[in-house]
Order: structure tokens, then sequence, then C-alpha cells
């Protein structure tokens, strides 16, 4: 076991009249160079869930573990530095800002560091997109991009910082077989590779069980948590 | 965050702008006419004030000490027994001959003053005649060698020369508007005299030019002398007139100066109060017309920055999930408004520029003189024009930037997702 972030009765909860319950005492460890994958059925709470992981909602049970680090009750800068130098998301739409080119949008997150020269930066946006497959296309728009290019050039965006935590909500959604199969190959050689933790949300069946871990979650629970790497 | 952060917030706000090019044109037009039109109404405010407060400084003397008292000066008898057991009644009160008395003391005390001179003089009325025709004058009796020191009279001559008061025996300036309402020119003889003294002969030596806003049409030059003697009142001078280095000192001569000898002297300040505060009042205006003018034009970066922002939902929500603080976003948007400002300031300048080149190329002819439109191109006024405009940038691109900051990024990718 090698965790990288641990879940300790994780629950979510929206306040109103009625309170709606997106999740429930969730118990979690997300390892290291692991690819996991969180299936279920639609609207069970699997984006609430990455979210949560990811640092950008807040639980309003429970506590967080990231590197060692309890993360709850830290100020929203200290959570957006950590995003920022140890984490990278990718979702279903892309989500590439269109006034940027495919290189300037895998330039942002090291921009934004201010970390490497701007030399370097570049350099390392060329690198991260050739090793997509997306040479050439540097200099397009998304809007010229094809989906699946589109979303190799998020998983690229997602990895400019060099993260140690990978999320993916359901980012193979919008894309064919041949497309998909390429996003998810990425993502495996990102854990089994890189020594990356890696977690994507999905409801392809055939993407979780190429997984190391598949977490199954239903009503807003962790119905069952399954090791396939024993197996192989 | 580091500088290569901040730059590069500012690149995405860069961005963001030419996306819109169009409302970002309107926003930086209304901050570029407001910019301009300041700079040249400023201009043309402020260079019309100072061409103004500089006649009434140069005009006439910055301080004037005249016979009269502020108080009437208490009787003899009463300054001497004022405390007095017995209350003296019917003692014979003293009429004072009116001019200053020990004015030699005066004149001393005041070229005492570091940069200071000063310049007896006697007023008086005299009645010109020729002919037929009568004319009442005010004349002044001074002595050119210092008079011309301390005040303007020699621009103010159309023809002739003060000191020419000197050479010629009985010569006299008067302004050349009643020396054609008696039909003399230069060199001619009028008659002068008093109530109280037979006329004489004076010549005419010199002409003041008609339109002097500081110089009656009605008042004329003489020697001290023959003022004195024409006036019937040898010896005598009724006004001391000092002329200061720095004319803003003028305030606090006077009072020394009336503290000390008791007549009323009176700075340029206080005999202009009125108009002084006038100026404040056209000031107050102006700035209330160019906050206006700024607040229309901050309408726009408003507009541009708020709409931007509610377009921009998406981009928030991601820039926040790859690790922009809420503080980023804001700054981003804030930036926006800062920089519509800055471009409209740039064009504003250029405008401003532009407008004050006209104005200074314009000559109105006044009272038949060919006079520039007097005006101020301070580089102070460029940095108020662009302070303000920044200040108003920044406050209306704050107001829509909070949104930005505040926009829940799981709010929008959950309804995307
Ligand atoms: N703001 C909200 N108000 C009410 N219900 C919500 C809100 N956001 C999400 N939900 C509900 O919470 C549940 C979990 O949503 P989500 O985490 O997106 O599920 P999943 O990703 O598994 O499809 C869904 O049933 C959704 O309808
Ligand atoms: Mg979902």
């Amino acid at each position: 076991m090698n965790p990288i972030l641990e879940a300790h009765g994780l629950g979510r909860t929206l306040a109103g009249e009625r309170p709606v319950v997106l999740v429930h005492d969730v118990d979690l460890t997300i390892e290291r160079g692991c690819f996991t994958t969180i299936v279920g059925p639609s609207g069970c709470g699997k984006s609430s869930l990455l979210y949560l992981l990811g640092m950008l909602d807040r639980p309003t049970a429970g506590s967080l573990l990231f590197e060692g680090r309890d993360m709850s009750g830290l100020s929203g800068d200290v959570l957006a530095q950590t995003r920022l130098a140890r984490l990278g998301f990718v979702f279903q739409f892309h989500f590439l800002l269109p006034e940027f080119s495919a290189l300037e949008n895998v330039m942002i997150p090291m921009r934004r560091r201010g970390r490497l020269a701007p030399d370097e930066v570049r350099a390392r946006g060329f690198a991260l997109l050739a090793e997509m497959g997306l040479e050439g296309k540097e200099r397009k728009t998304p809007d010229k991009l094809s989906g699946g290019e589109r979303q190799r050039v998020a998983i690229a965006r997602a990895l400019a910082n060099d993260p140690a935590l990978v999320l993916g909500d359901e980012p193979t959604g919008n894309l064919d077989s041949v497309s998909s199969a390429r996003v998810v190959e990425a993502l495996r050689r990102l854990a089994h590779e890189e020594g990356r933790a890696v977690v994507c949300v999905t409801h392809d069946l055939d993407i979780a069980a190429l997984s190391d871990v598949r977490v199954e979650m239903l009503d807003g629970r962790v119905e069952k948590v399954t090791d396939q790497r024993a197996g192989r | 965050m580091n500088l290569r952060g901040i730059s590069f917030l500012v690149s995405i706000a860069v961005r963001h702008l030419a996306r819109r090019k169009r409302q970002t044109a309107v926003a930086v037009s209304g901050v570029a006419v407001g910019v301009g039109f300041f700079l040249a109404v400023s201009a043309m405010m402020i260079g019309s004030q100072n061409d103004f407060v500089e006649q009434l400084i140069e005009a006439a003397p910055h301080v004037i000490i005249s016979d009269e008292l502020r108080s009437p000066s208490p009787q003899p008898g009463t300054r001497r027994f004022g405390e007095g057991a017995v209350d003296l009644r019917g003692y014979k009160v003293r009429t004072e001959v009116r001019g200053i008395k020990g004015w030699q003391g005066i004149v001393e005390a005041a070229n005492a003053v570091p940069g200071a001179l000063a310049s007896p003089s006697l007023t008086g009325g005299v009645t010109l005649r020729l002919g037929g025709h009568e004319e009442a004058l005010a004349i002044v009796g001074v002595d050119p060698e210092v008079e011309t020191k301390i005040s303007t009279i020699e621009d103010q001559l159309r023809v002739g020369r003060l000191r020419d008061l000197e050479t010629v025996q009985g010569g006299i300036i008067i302004g050349e508007e009643l020396a054609a309402r008696l039909g003399v020119k230069m060199g001619d003889i009028v008659a002068a005299s008093t109530s109280s003294s037979k006329a004489r002969s004076m010549r005419i030596v010199g002409l003041l030019k008609k339109g002097q806003a500081m110089i009656s049409s009605n008042s004329g030059y003489v020697l001290l002398r023959e003022a004195q003697s024409l006036l019937g009142r040898p010896f005598i001078i009724n006004r001391i007139g000092i002329h200061l280095d720095d004319p803003y000192a003028a305030q606090e001569v006077a009072a020394r100066l009336e503290q000390r000898f008791g007549y009323k002297a009176e700075s340029w300040q206080e005999r202009s109060s009125e108009f002084l505060s006038l100026l404040v009042t056209r000031n107050v205006i102006m700035y209330s017309v160019v906050s206006a003018i700024l607040l229309v034009a901050s309408f726009g970066i408003y507009t541009v920055v708020s709409t931007s922002v509610s377009d921009k939902r998406r981009d928030i929500a991601i820039l926040r999930s790859i690790g922009f603080s809420e503080r980023d976003l804001q700054l981003i948007f804030v930036l926006e408004g800062i920089m519509l400002a800055a471009i409209g300031v740039i064009f504003g300048w250029m405008l401003g520029y532009v407008l004050m080149e006209i104005l200074a190329s314009l000559s109105f002819p006044i009272a038949g003189e060919d006079q520039s439109v007097p005006l101020d191109r301070s580089t102070r006024q460029y940095v108020i024009a662009a302070a303000s405009s920044f200040i108003a940038g920044s406050v209306a691109a704050w107001l829509p930037a909070r949104k930005a900051a505040r926009v829940d990024p799981v709010d929008i990718l959950r309804g995307a997702a």
C-alpha cells in the first residue's frame, strides 16, 4: 500500500429545506501507481465524490488526507495551490479555454505556477502534446480539433505541473471507441509507468475492467471496492 | 504569486478583451473622450485662471497701504485719560488731515522686507478741461523711477513712457478713451483744476491702452510733486504700493505693516477675495463635470467586465479546477477594467493633446487686440486624468469581478457534465 489520498467518513449534503445527500460516509484509499475507476448508475454521486477528492468541493462530514496532510479546514487559497501543484483534472467536455491554442492551454497551469522560465514552459508544452500524439496541432485552437484531440490536450494540460494525482470525470464519455481507447491507454500509462495515482469516473464497464481498483457506488455510498490486480 | 504569475493573469485578461472588440472599443472610447475633454477643458479653465490671477497680481501693487484706518483712532483726549475718574466731555475734537503720517518711516520699513519695494503716491480727483468739454479724472502722483519697478503701467502705455513725466514740465498720462472724448492727442495741452486750486496747463505725454481690466479709463498719472501741488497737499501722500518678489507673501507682509503702523494695508488677495472665491466655485464645477464624464465612462467598463464575467463562467470553473484561486479570478477581471482604462487614457491623452493644439492655434480679437486662449498644459492634468480613470475603471471592474470570484466551479461542472 502506497496511499496518496485517504477519505474517512467523507460526506457531502446540500443544505436546504430538504437537504440532498450527494455523498455519504465514504471510506476510500487511493494509491500511487494505481489506476482506480469509480462506477455506478447515473446520479449516484460519482462526480460529487470526485469533486471532494479533488478538493474542488468541501465535505460536510468526515476528513480527507492528501499526502498525509489533513485538508479539511484549509483556506481556499491553500486548496487552490494544492490543485495547481499536485493535481490534474480531466472532464467529460474537455473544457479547454477557447481563446487559447492547444499549446497555450497546456501552458496555463505552468504559467500560473510561475516556476519555469517561459522557454522551459514552451518546451514542456510541446513535449506533453507530443506524448499525447498531438505533434503539429500545437497552434490550433480548440474549435479546430476533433473531440479526441481536445480530450488529449486536456490530459496534457492536467499533466503540466507533473501532478501526483490525476482525476478524470468520464474523460471518455464523449469519445468514439478508438479515441476512447487511446485516452484510457494514456491514463493507464500515467499510473503504471509514471507512478501517479489516477482516479477516473466512468460508466464504461470495459474501462472499469481494465483498471487496477474498481469502486462501485450506489446512492451516494461506496458499495464495493475490488482490487483487480491480484488476478492478473 | 510571482511576477510571471501576474503577467499571465494580464495575458488572460487581454485575450478576454480581444474576444469582444466592439464592446472594448466602446468602453475605451468612453474613457478616451472623458480624458481628452477633461484635458482640454481643464487646460482652458486653469489657463484662464492663471492668466487672470497673474493680472490680479501684476496690475496693481501686491500690497497697498492707504490713509484709511480699519477703525477710527481714538481722540487724543480719550487716549490720555481713557480710564480717568473724571469724564471729559466737550473737549475740542481734532480733525484728521487725510494722508499717511510718517510715510517715510513706513516706506523704509517696507523696503526693509526682503524682496519688497515700496512706492509712495498721492491720488486725488481733478477736472480736465479743454474748450467747453470737462472730464473728471482720478490722478495718481507717482515717482516714475520707483513706480515702473512695482507695476506694469509701462506695458499698458499705448504711446509714451512713464519716465517722460520727469522730463516734461506738467506732464500727464491719461487713457486713450478719455483722450478721444476730450479730443486731445499726444503733446496736446489740457487744463487741470481742483475745487481748491486754479487751473493749470498739463501736457499729454502718454496714453494708456483701453480695455485694461485693472485700470479705470478715468485715471491718469502725473509726477508725485505735481499731484501734491495740484491737489494742494504738499509733502502728503495717501497711498504706498508695495511690490514683492513673492506675491504670495502679500497677506503676511500686509498684516505685519498694518499691525505696526495702524494704516490699512491690503494685500492683492484681500482686494480680490471675491474673484478668488469665484475661481474656487469654477474649479468645483469643472471637477464635478469631469467626475460625471468619468462616471459615464466607467459604466462602459462595468458593462464589458460584467458581460465578460457572465460569458466566462465555464472558463472560470476550469481555471479554478486547474488551481487558480478566487483572488486570481477577481484579479483577472479587475485587470480587464484597468486595461480598458489604460488604453482609454492613452487615446484620451492623444485626443486631449490634439484638442489643446487646436485651442492653442486659435486667436480671438478681444478689445481690438488679438488674444490667444490662455492654456495651462501642465503634466499635472495628464496625471490627474489618468489617476481618476484608473480609479473609476478599477471600481467599475471590481464590482462584477467579485461575482467572478464567487462562481462555484462545482455548480458549473455539474451543469455541464
Ligand atoms: N445542486 C443540486 N441540487 C439538487 N440535487 C443535486 C444537485 N447537484 C447534484 N444533485 C444530485 O445529486 C446526485 C449526484 O450527482 P452526481 O454526483 O453528478 O452523480 P453522477 O456523477 O454519479 O451522475 C444526482 O442525483 C443529482 O441529481
Ligand atoms: Mg457525473
